[in-house]
């Protein structure tokens, strides 16, 4: 019956059943997935910059430049709590276990220091010793989030 | 005989131009669609770079939403059990003395890249020389304790540029 059709539409000049050549596209599917799987990368590695003051040229220019913003951000980090400490605010600790941390309140807070001093982009981090790295990567993570991407480690 | 039916099948074949019988048709729908939805997926995933930074089997870094790429540079690497430093084991993790704060295997080995790094740097002044960059592997267990004092270790030989490796988070 379809057949019938479509032979009787193609004598008429109205072909409706055409095939699609794709030998083409198959080709270059066959070729092209094969390489990308090859140079696939599926975890990708980035850095997070820490740098220390250093007594070369270099360092004396960035402590030059940093110091407008004297703004001491500290936050503390211990095992069960999040304590942040700004110049002229009063923060209440935060709760939490260990690697899991209130993360609004910090956020919130981490907002009230910026809408206090906005041109403050430092924060100083500062753990325990028993806290994990997996840890402060998270909280360097919120503190970049929140707008202080200048992080400095303090032991 | 047999050439009798040959031919009537041939004939068959070649005389209705339109419908073929006896041949059969490969459905390649599903299959062009399964290759449309890898291949953006690949695309997508595909980078030009190339991997710089490689990480040991037993080294689980943490996640961090930086999209910072790393550069070459000497690497430390701190896993659970060892640190090794381009790819050289140099302390067991386990045995650092804990009365003194720098690890001095580490300290020694760091003195001897820069060394090096210094050296070449002298050579010819289009070559590489000693920028105090490194990059850090940390295993996502290890105390802030250990990294401390490896930053500590660090930063002493005069590598002040550290570059935590993280993998991107998607």
């Amino acid at each position: 019956m379809n057949i019938k059709q479509s032979i009787r539409r193609k004598g008429r000049g109205h072909p409706r059943d055409t095939d699609v050549n794709l030998t083409a596209v198959m080709n270059i599917f066959l070729i092209l997935i094969p390489f990308l799987l090859l140079t696939a990368s599926f975890v990708r590695i980035a850095v997070l910059e820490l740098t220390l003051p250093s007594l070369d040229r270099a360092g004396q220019q960035a402590t030059v430049q940093n110091a407008q913003s004297t703004v001491l951000n500290i936050l503390l980090i211990k095992e069960t709590e999040l304590q942040l400490n700004s110049p002229g605010l009063k923060f209440d600790k935060i709760a939490g276990r260990t690697g899991d941390y209130n993360w609004s309140e910090l956020t919130a807070q981490l907002q009230q220091v910026k809408s206090k001093f906005p041109d403050s982009e430092d924060i100083i981090i500062s753990p325990e010793n028993t806290i994990l790295y997996e840890t402060i990567i998270v909280i360097m993570d919120q503190c970049r989030e929140a707008g202080f991407p200048n992080i400095s480690i303090s032991g | 005989m047999k050439i009798e039916e040959q031919s009537t099948t041939l004939k068959l074949a070649t005389g209705s131009t339109r419908i073929r019988r006896g041949t059969f048709e490969l459905r390649l729908t599903s299959m062009i669609d399964m290759f449309t939805i890898l291949l953006v997926f690949l695309l997508k995933s595909y980078s030009a770079d190339g991997q710089i930074m490689t990480v040991a089997n037993d080294l689980r870094l943490p996640e961090s939403i930086s999209e910072k790429q790393p550069t070459v540079m000497s690497v430390v690497a701190v896993t659970q059990e060892w640190i090794v430093v381009d790819g050289r084991p140099i302390a067991r993790i386990d045995e650092i003395s804990s009365s003194d704060i720098l690890i001095q295997p580490l300290l020694r080995e760091l003195q001897r890249l820069r060394s090096i790094s210094e050296g070449i740097g002298e050579l010819s002044s289009q070559m590489q020389g000693f920028r105090g960059n490194i990059a850090i592997q940390g295993d996502k267990e290890i105390t802030f304790d250990l990294l401390k004092r490896i930053m500590l270790t660090c930063g002493q030989v005069g590598y002040n540029n550290m570059n935590l490796a993280v993998v991107e988070k998607e």
